[in-house]
């Protein structure tokens, strides 16, 4: 496949190949795409009738680019005489700015010719290699070109106009230029696409939402966005550059909701530029303790689009959250269920946790006050019209056959829901990890309902169904003679028996019986599940397993946090680590950025993690994976007003150094155990990000007892004895005389075989140091 | 077809889906033309209460269609994003108020309830 760049902002992004051309495709998205319409098909650029070649492409940014382009191929005897620089920039628009460069003693005259088409593709039928059935127009206005398409009332216009004087035709623009002697000839080009609502203007004008930003605003708003998120200095260089790449990533996908205003992160590019259920609540999930402001909007857009109404072909129902919302005009004309399109089983149960583990890292009870119907709403669903079988158990069946999802889980990929020998149940079916969701959601709400919404009786309700479910569950989906859960159950309740990565989704949820949490880590971690990157999909040995196979085989980064966090929860810190490690030096092989998925090939038989053909990148929940990689080494929780901080630092992956102070050099702030700083700073309250700015608000770093001495997460922050809680308290503030007196040296002595340091400073902005240090000692406080 | 309208307006309290109840506050206008002329609801949502009354008044949240659409609507036949994104409705101010007031409308009319909907056997391997 041609190499493509893309840039992007929001849901707006443009793909090209490398000299910045676009020609249209039929089945792979290149072009100008903005909600989900295609706007330009066609962007060619020649230099007296001859396509230039790339000599180079700066993409350091991702909302701008720059090609660098000859005439003709160069080579090593002949000099190009002329060279084109191509700075195209996303701002909402498209811009792009051409210079041709003479390098001659005398001036040149030059034809530099545009072409210019669109075909308005809805994205989808470039998905589904559909045409549309109309076609665009194009119109020559004076200096602009207008291609627009129309199809009832629905309208999209493409507005193409010049910086510099040119002929203007149907099919582009062309301009005959003279270029002095080691002179430079400059234009800018400007595409804008619109979305024409009613009185022929743009609908974005008549909502609180912005149409276009230039390029400065971009930029500024990006650096500021980076700047507020805590800065990571690390000796490991795969973390420090998967981390800062995800961050910058997670910037790039945020996108302006056409229906909220509000700011939402895009799914991945190309093809899930726009909003996901389950994709924007594991994003959301993975970045909180970085990147809390991410979420109100997320979950805000979620609640005010739950279903409310029965409706097949969107496959909704009351109360459940959405899976997929499109802008284009498929979704508007009912030949595809966007609108939005209810087709998961997960993003409910998923929607009620996020919000509990939102209000656990700041604080913000209003929100989840505010929210009560909706997360009643939730759960109830989870009750009713998910417990579709009465049996206690979510199942999921599509009834739009023609063009809903078969599998409403994360794999839902035809065949990803199999047998250990291959066949395929029907339906409706149970996966596993969805029944662990539904539990967590259960505890979670509880939590909420009592503390927050002071209705103990629905919370004591919600968790004799918890625990109810956690013994049925336990009963019916453990496959004996494998020691592992089921990957589902079909619609009679037999197990669907494959070997799969689902399990480390329900070490995460907490449903696994503590008895059983060896075995499934063991097969997490063992020759047939863990390929030295990774956990596959699904295991080796499996009939379907192929490591190319999309949810049967391939390792998926963000599948692989969430197991890390589920081996963090049951107290599997060695094997969490050894997943943490793999994943991270993956992405050292893509330069920082995790792509949706890679090969399940043994790491010894390649060296290097293999690309799957068709990954989307960059991928929300890929780019917040090192995140949460990040969290579960530091082992940070949040616990009442404090953040626990317990790392367990992978060996061989971190290299000792010697030095402890910040990069840069600029004063820092070091909070110590009792919320102290040590006088270089001059205050002791870290402002951004408010997450870890809560939890440093309070006097002290909490003294953790190792988490889940019973390996349920929520007897942390629920049943552990009131006794066992104020004494954290009463601890926390005194720094008794065992406790080390930086969080730095805390961390150091606290771990096992930790070799970290961590310590929290502040120079300008909030900055993590991981420090490898050897450390022989093994402290626990209690 | 104005009396489907009016009885979807003047039912807007009993309607009130159970537990999707939303404390949002506003005033909702729905502009609904036939040719010419143009009809004018407002609904007022008092913590998620309805009031609605025929009349003019200024409005967080304005909807726009031809009242044949938002009679599809009432009976469950359309579904109004859709009808917003092929521009068949046009939506102006506040939208999350309009997103709570989508909650009145009615179940397509040929739903089903999947606690309703019959097994599909595992397809035989060819």
């Amino acid at each position: 496949m041609k190499e493509l760049i893309s840039i992007l902002d929001g849901n707006t992004f443009v793909v090209s190949d490398r000299r910045g051309d676009i020609e249209p495709s039929l089945d792979y998205p290149t072009g100008l795409f903005s909600f989900d319409t295609r706007f330009l098909s066609t962007w060619v650029l020649t230099l007296d009738g001859e396509r230039l070649n790339a000599l180079s492409v700066d993409e350091e940014t991702s909302y701008e680019t720059t090609y660098f382009l000859v005439p003709g191929v160069p080579s090593h005897y002949v000099d190009a005489n002329l060279s084109v620089l191509r700075y195209r920039a996303i701002n909402g628009s498209f811009e792009e700015t051409l210079t041709v460069l003479n390098h001659t003693t005398s001036a040149v005259d030059l034809t530099l010719r545009i072409e210019v088409g669109s075909d308005f593709a809805d994205l989808f039928e470039i998905k589904n290699a559909q045409r549309k059935p109309g076609g665009a127009t194009a119109r020559v206005a004076g200096d602009e070109l207008l291609l627009s398409y129309r199809r009832e009332r629905f309208h999209r216009e493409v507005r193409v106009t010049s910086s510099a004087p040119g002929e203007v035709d149907e099919q582009g623009m062309t301009f005959h230029i003279r270029v002095e002697q080691h002179g430079e000839w400059r234009m800018r080009l400007l595409a804008q696409a619109l979305i024409i609502g009613a009185d022929g203007r743009d609908f974005r004008e008549a909502l609180p939402i912005g149409l276009d930003r230039d390029v400065e605003q971009i930029r500024a708003e990006r650096t500021s966005f980076v700047a507020s998120v805590p800065r990571l200095i690390c000796d490991y260089a795969p973390l420090a550059a998967a981390y800062h790449t995800g961050v910058r990533d997670l910037g790039a996908l945020r996108y302006q909701s056409i229906t909220f205003g509000k700011q939402l992160i895009a799914a991945g590019l190309p093809w899930f530029m726009t909003l996901f259920g389950r994709d924007s609540i594991i994003t959301g999930l993975q970045a909180l303790p970085f990147l809390p402001r991410l979420l109100p909007p997320t979950i805000a857009v979620l609640a005010g689009m739950q279903g409310s109404r029965l409706d097949d072909f969107r496959d909704e129902e009351p109360g459940k959250i959405l899976h997929e919302l499109r802008y284009g005009e498929l979704a508007g004309f009912e030949e595809q269920p966007h609108s939005p399109y209810y087709g998961s089983a997960d993003s409910t149960p998923l929607f009620v946790i996020l919000l509990d583990e939102y209000e656990r890292w700041t604080g913000d009870q209003d929100l989840v006050r505010r929210l009560e119907p909706e997360v009643r709403a939730a759960l109830d669903w989870i009750d009713t019209y998910g417990n579709s079988r009465g049996t206690g158990y979510l199942y999921y069946q599509t009834r739009n056959p023609r063009t809903g999802l078969p599998n409403q889980c994360w794999k839902d990929s035809p065949d990803a829901i199999c047998y250990r020998d291959g066949r395929l149940p029907g339906f409706p079916r149970a996966t596993c990890e969805l029944q662990g969701y539904a539990y967590d959601a259960k505890i979670r709400a509880a939590r909420l309902a009592r503390d927050v919404w002071h209705d103990h009786a629905y919370a004591g309700r919600l968790e004799r169904e918890a625990a109810d479910l956690k013994q049925r569950f336990n009963r019916d989906f453990w496959v004996t003679d494998g020691g592992y859960y089921a990957l589902a159950l079909d619609a009679d309740g037999n197990q669907v028996d494959a070997l799969a990565s689902n399990m480390g989704h329900l070490l995460w949820s907490g449903i696994v019986d503590v008895d059983r949490a060896r075995s499934v880590t063991d097969h997490l971690l063992g020759p047939d599940m863990f390929t030295g990157w990774g956990v596959r999909t699904l295991a080796a040995g499996q009939a379907r397993y192929n490591p190319l196979g999309y949810h049967v085989g391939t390792v998926w980064p963000f599948d692989n946090s969430i197991i890390a966090w589920g081996l963090w929860r049951y107290g599997m810190r060695e094997e969490a680590g050894r997943v943490c490690a793999g994943i991270l030096e993956a992405a050292r092989h893509f330069q920082g950025r995790l792509p949706e998925a890679f090969a399940g090939y043994q790491r010894g038989l390649t060296n290097y993690p293999v690309q799957y053909p068709t990954a989307c990148s960059p991928q929300a929940w890929s780019a917040g994976t090192p995140l949460l990689l990040l969290r579960v080494m530091l082992g940070l929780q949040p616990h009442d007003d404090h953040l626990v901080i317990d790392p367990d630092i992978p060996p061989g992956s971190v290299v000792s150094r010697s030095s402890t102070s910040p990069a840069g050099g600029a004063p820092s702030t070091r909070w110590d155990a009792a919320g102290r700083t040590d006088g270089t700073g001059t205050s002791g309250r870290c402002r951004q990000p408010a997450a870890l700015a809560r939890t440093f608000r309070a006097p002290s770093v909490a003294f953790p007892v190792r988490p889940w001495p019973d390996g349920d997460a929520h007897s942390c922050g629920r049943r552990r004895s009131s006794s066992a809680r104020s004494r954290l308290r009463k601890n926390a503030p005194s720094a008794p005389a065992s406790v080390p007196n930086t969080a730095t040296e805390y961390a150091a002595s606290t771990s096992s075989r930790t070799c970290a340091k961590v310590s929290v400073t502040r120079s300008g902005s909030p900055v993590m140091v991981v420090k490898a240090a050897s450390c022989s000692a093994r402290g626990r406080l209690r | 077809m104005d009396a489907l309208v009016g009885q979807f307006f003047s039912t807007l309290q009993a309607r009130t889906p159970q537990g999707l109840r939303s404390p949002v506050d506003g005033v909702l206008r729905v502009d609904l033309y036939t040719g010419e002329h143009t009809d004018h609801w407002v609904v007022t949502l008092r913590s998620g209460r309805p009031v609605a009354a025929p009349g003019y008044a200024e409005a967080d949240t304005v909807w726009r269609s031809d009242a044949e659409l938002f009679e599809r609507l009432v009976t469950g036949e359309s579904q109004p994003v859709a009808a917003l994104l092929r521009n068949d409705a046009t939506l102006s101010g506040d939208v999350e108020l309009f997103l709570a007031f989508r909650r009145f409308f009615p179940p397509s009319p040929r739903a089903r309830d999947p606690r309703t909907v019959g097994a599909v056997e595992p397809e035989t391997p060819a």
